[in-house]
């Protein structure tokens, strides 16, 4: 326990430090830029969630939209409060994957990732023919409320940073051992008489509010979404976010947004070979760093000789 | 015109060449048990160099233009293998049966590969010339000559496909290996061979799609994409792995996408299909032709 | 003091940029947000190729010169992925990174509006391709439309199509679900029934399909007298006319909004022939200007692909912007705001201003001529040019 209690220190600082960070600096670029990171390491953290149990959830970004598009519908069209909208995207996300998962989660592996994956290009089909918000132009001006505004982006990394923090509990709680154990032998959680069923509608459920409210968050920050923004590929870059940080622990989802994000606005002013050098960097990462990031630092504090606190962060496999 | 026959020519000459492509990448499944997203760069591939080889060919040798499409297709083909080989050494030779490391692999080579055809060959359009020209009218529907050939083609190769799996050597390999792979290396299969022909094997068919589509469509940097789609509905329809379920899966989405675009229209089609594919997981996960798996 | 601060953090975040963001005091960094990847990829390339061939002659003529100083001009030019979350991003580098007061292009509804949603608070002046009415209008004072859009070109097409086919009584449409889609399906709708052309049908398919045999036989058995594929890219309208051919259909085809005629004629082959097109000017043949057709010729040995009426639009902008600026002898972006509606400048299509108030509430909307063509003999040829009364009245008012 010492261990967690020694990263739960150390990411309330971090998250105090984002938050600090938020307050002071002015420059808008600098601002978006670690709002870019933040929401990137929700999406890749909600992702790698219901890695746990074993399944690649590419409705990750099916949920994120739903959010999202509660929140600007909430804002814009019927005006109202930005607490209201968050929570109603929390929970709209939280209950449509309730349905979802309640359906799908009886199929496993490969099914599940195709299923998710159709899920998405529906949800994502159906923004674009409801004219209500926006059709394929999408929805604009959702806005923080002015009085706010100022504050926005270091109230959006404190929510984020609870959440993950709160992401990292559930996993450390006797309910994340469970959906460990389902993804090593699901066949063991039946025999002690656990619905898996449930067990994995929960998991999906959790990671589908956090990313609702996610989705709010990042609404009200870009001020526009539009359909196009929630198609499968995002989920699939998420998916990246994950691999290259390293999943075996929650710390890797976060340096792997942090580290693919500013890549892939350093990568902008490259010009026209973007795509090129981000596949490129995607596929050597997957080849020196099978085990992402995270398996690189471990490697290292190995060889360097501090190799005991490092190495237990891969201990809970 | 008559409307019904049309209609069911329209779904036999789409579904041939999405069998092609989607027998592939239910191959590769089948071996590897990864979904390789890069699949339809393959597709792409062959396309292009169609594009490129035929023009050339043409002018070269001064060939008619069935020997000139014949040359051109086993060079396109091989052009996709080798492809196939570098993407397989560099990737996934690492993560046989690993479903999301494989999965990320597939996405680099989709980002990298689509980059590179874009800077090679530019964004416009490329068109090559008909196979054969003129239209033929089968029962009062019309479809043109180089359609139905083409249609023959795909089929042959289809067909072909089936004996190698059924009848041959490899193909006991394959299919064992897809079985239980643990299994099949008891036996004395060596997999990571297996692995690598049931690869090639893919890529070589969607190679083979894509060379077939070249002179029917405009050749673009990203025509694969819309295939990898179709694709993943019509394995899921037809079972994981299951090359019958490949088959038929193809002709029923061809149908669907034929009866619904004229029934309703062409952005409803899309959404049905969809639709079609989380209705047919929820009553039968395994696909139609799909075994159970565990 | 902060501000560097922050500055700093951005730096030694992403190495390199410090030489990027380090603005030299006589260059005037001018932005572009436009697809460079993925199915609308050749749209982003030749916009910006555009841009940077205006800019590289303005600097050789001299640069722009106001505030008594001299400016040279530089393209920066991202890719909005034709989404809107590319789209702020692209927006957030433009205007808070690099510092851009202008941006001299846009392209794809979701992305502008990203930007737009930025650049107006900001004080940033945009010009754009996007041509839905929401992008337009008084709440958006720094916006600036740089092509001729359907709603300038429907009803002289259409007019025009149906002066020449007097029995054409019915039409059936087709249009990509997408912003562009739906923004022009409208106005089109209505253009046809003000000339009593009865709409049979208006269906939608998704972009990026590839066999469009179910589409053509939909649209043929509905047996319309014109089929009017609308904002159907060329592509896709080429490979559905080939289609519609093999089905032995005949009538009078309409890509409204078609904007490549090249890759049009390229894909449909011979299928093509009599088709009409309401933004596909032929940069090519006699009646394009001297320097569209050297543009052209550039653009084709440079990307292989020829410009078409949206990728020119950023040569354009580049162009009214350099006389606006030397106009009002600023480069404070609100003020060249004011300035654009009253200027004359020299577009690629000749001489050209900014208006039409009476129909967007706002003078931003360029005014060069609509230009109606026709495929002839696998040729695009000029059939008809209207130059708008409003631009013909400035003309001459600008003489005096």
């Amino acid at each position: 326990m010492p261990r967690d209690r020694r990263i739960y220190i150390a990411s309330a600082l971090l998250l105090c430090v984002g938050v600090a960070a938020a307050l002071i600096v002015r420059d808008d670029y600098t601002v978006k830029l670690m709002l870019w990171i933040a929401t990137s390491a929700l999406l890749a953290a909600c992702l790698r969630f219901v890695l746990l149990i074993g399944e690649l959830n590419i409705a990750t970004a099916a949920f994120y939209g739903i959010g999202a598009y509660t929140a600007g519908v909430i804002t814009t069209i019927f005006n109202g409060p930005l607490v209201l909208a968050m929570l109603a995207a929390a929970v709209v996300a939280g209950l449509v994957a309730a349905v979802f998962g309640f359906i799908t989660l009886r199929v496993k592996g490969p099914y599940f990732l195709l299923i998710s994956f159709a899920f998405t290009e529906v949800v994502r089909l159906k923004y674009t023919q409801s004219n209500i918000i926006g059709g394929n132009s999408g929805m604009i001006g959702i806005f923080p409320p002015v009085a706010i505004e100022p504050y926005y982006p270091a109230i959006m990394i404190a929510i984020i940073g609870l959440v993950l923090i709160g992401l990292y509990a559930i996993e450390r709680s006797p309910l994340g051992m469970l959906f460990k154990a389902i993804k090593s032998n699901d066949q063991i959680v039946l025999s002690v008489g656990i619905s898996v069923l449930v067990v994995k509608v929960i998991c999906v459920v959790i990671a589908s509010a956090a990313l609702g409210l996610g989705g709010a968050l990042y609404a009200h920050s870009n001020n526009v979404i539009s359909p196009g923004d929630f198609g499968f590929l995002l989920s699939v870059f998420v998916l990246a976010y994950v691999k290259i940080g390293g999943e075996e622990h929650m710390v890797g989802a976060l340096l792997g947004a942090a580290f693919l994000t500013l890549l892939g606005q350093y990568l902008m002013g490259v010009g026209a070979h973007e795509r090129i050098f981000f596949g490129g960097a995607i596929i050597i990462a997957m080849l020196v760093m099978p085990q992402g990031l995270t398996g690189l630092a471990l490697q290292l504090g190995r060889r360097l000789g501090w190799a005991t606190p490092a190495a237990s962060l891969g201990q809970h496999k | 015109m008559d409307l019904t026959v049309q209609l069911i020519v329209n779904t036999l000459q789409i579904g041939a060449v999405y069998v092609l492509f989607s027998l592939g990448l239910t191959l590769i499944f089948g071996v590897m048990k990864i979904v390789n997203f890069a699949h339809g760069e393959f597709f792409t591939a062959a396309a292009l160099a169609m594009s490129v080889v035929v023009p050339w060919f043409a002018k070269a040798l001064g060939l008619s233009a069935i020997p000139v499409f014949a040359l051109s297709f086993c060079v396109s083909v091989l052009v996709v293998l080798a492809l196939g080989l570098v993407v397989y050494k560099f990737g996934f030779e690492r993560y046989l049966r690993d479903l999301i490391g494989s999965f990320i692999v597939s996405i680099g080579f989709v980002l990298l590969l689509e980059g590179l055809y874009l800077e090679i060959f530019g964004g416009a359009p490329r068109i090559i010339p008909p196979l054969i020209p003129g239209v033929a009218n089968i029962l009062g529907a019309a479809i043109t000559w180089q359609r139905l050939l083409i249609c023959f083609l795909a089929l042959a190769i289809t067909f072909g496909l089936y004996f190698l799996v059924a009848r041959t050597k490899l193909g006991l390999a394959l299919r064992a290996v897809a079985e239980d792979q643990e299994a099949a290396m008891l036996q004395g299969i060596k997999y990571r061979r297996v692995a690598l022909y049931g690869f090639l094997i893919g890529c070589g068919l969607a190679g083979a799609a894509g060379a077939f589509m070249a002179p029917l469509a405009a050749i673009t940097t990203f025509m694969g994409a819309d295939f990898l789609i179709k694709a993943f509905i019509i394995i899921i329809i037809g079972g994981l792995g299951s090359i019958p379920g490949a088959i038929l899966g193809g002709f029923i989405i061809a149908a669907i996408e034929s009866f619904g675009s004229y029934y309703f229209d062409s952005s409803t089609a899309t959404i049905a299909l969809f639709v079609l594919v989380i209705v047919g997981l929820l009553v039968r996960p395994q696909g139609i032709m799909g075994h159970a798996e565990r | 003091m902060i501000k560097t601060a922050g500055k700093l953090v951005a730096i030694s975040a992403i190495a390199g940029l410090a030489m990027m963001s380090a603005a030299q005091a006589e260059v005037l960094k001018l932005g572009l947000s436009g697809p460079k990847s993925g199915a609308a990829a050749a749209w982003g390339i030749g916009f910006e190729w555009a841009a940077k061939q205006a800019a590289e002659k303005i600097n050789k003529e001299g640069g722009i010169k106001a505030n008594g100083k001299t400016y040279t001009l530089e393209i920066v030019s991202y890719d909005n992925q034709y989404n809107a979350t590319e789209g702020a991003k692209v927006a957030q580098t433009l205007l808070n990174r690099d510092e851009v007061k202008f941006v001299v292009g846009s392209i794809g509804t979701a992305p502008v509006k990203a930007l737009q949603s930025l650049s107006e608070r900001k004080g940033v002046l945009i010009f754009t391709t996007a041509w839905g009415p929401s992008a337009k209008g008084p709440n958006f004072p720094l916006t600036f439309t740089q092509i001729n859009t359907p709603a300038e070109v429907l009803d002289q097409l259409y007019g025009y199509v149906v002066k020449q086919n007097p029995n054409a009584k019915t039409v059936a449409m087709l249009n990509p679900n997408d912003a562009t889609g739906q923004d022009t399906e409208k106005v089109a709708q209505e253009s046809w029934k003000k000339l009593n052309v009865k709409v049979l049908a208006s269906d939608w398919y998704e972009r990026g399909t590839t066999e469009f045999q179910p589409i053509a036989t939909k649209l043929a058995t509905i047996k319309p007298d014109i089929i009017d594929l609308s904002t159907t890219p060329p592509n896709d309208a080429g490979a559905i006319l080939k289609e519609l051919k093999v089905l032995g259909w005949k009538g009078v085809q309409v890509v409204s909004a078609g904007t490549s005629s090249s890759s049009l004629i390229k894909v449909a082959g011979d299928a093509v022939e009599g088709t009409y097109m309401g933004l596909a000017a032929d940069f090519d043949g006699p009646a394009a200007t001297p320097i569209q057709r050297e543009l052209n010729k550039g653009a084709n040995a440079a990307n292989g692909d020829p410009l078409n009426v949206i990728t020119i639009g950023s040569w354009d902008a580049v162009m009214a912007l350099k006389a606006a600026i030397e106009k009002c002898n600023c480069t404070d972006p609100k003020k060249v705001a004011e300035a654009l509606p009253t200027i004359v400048f020299e577009s690629s299509y000749g001489p050209a201003a900014f208006g039409a108030k009476d129909v967007y509430g706002t003078p931003q909307q360029l005014l060069v001529p609509t230009i109606v063509t026709q495929i002839k003999g696998g040729k695009v040829v000029e059939v008809q040019r209207v130059v708008p009364p409003e631009l013909d009245a400035r003309l001459k008012a600008a003489k005096k």
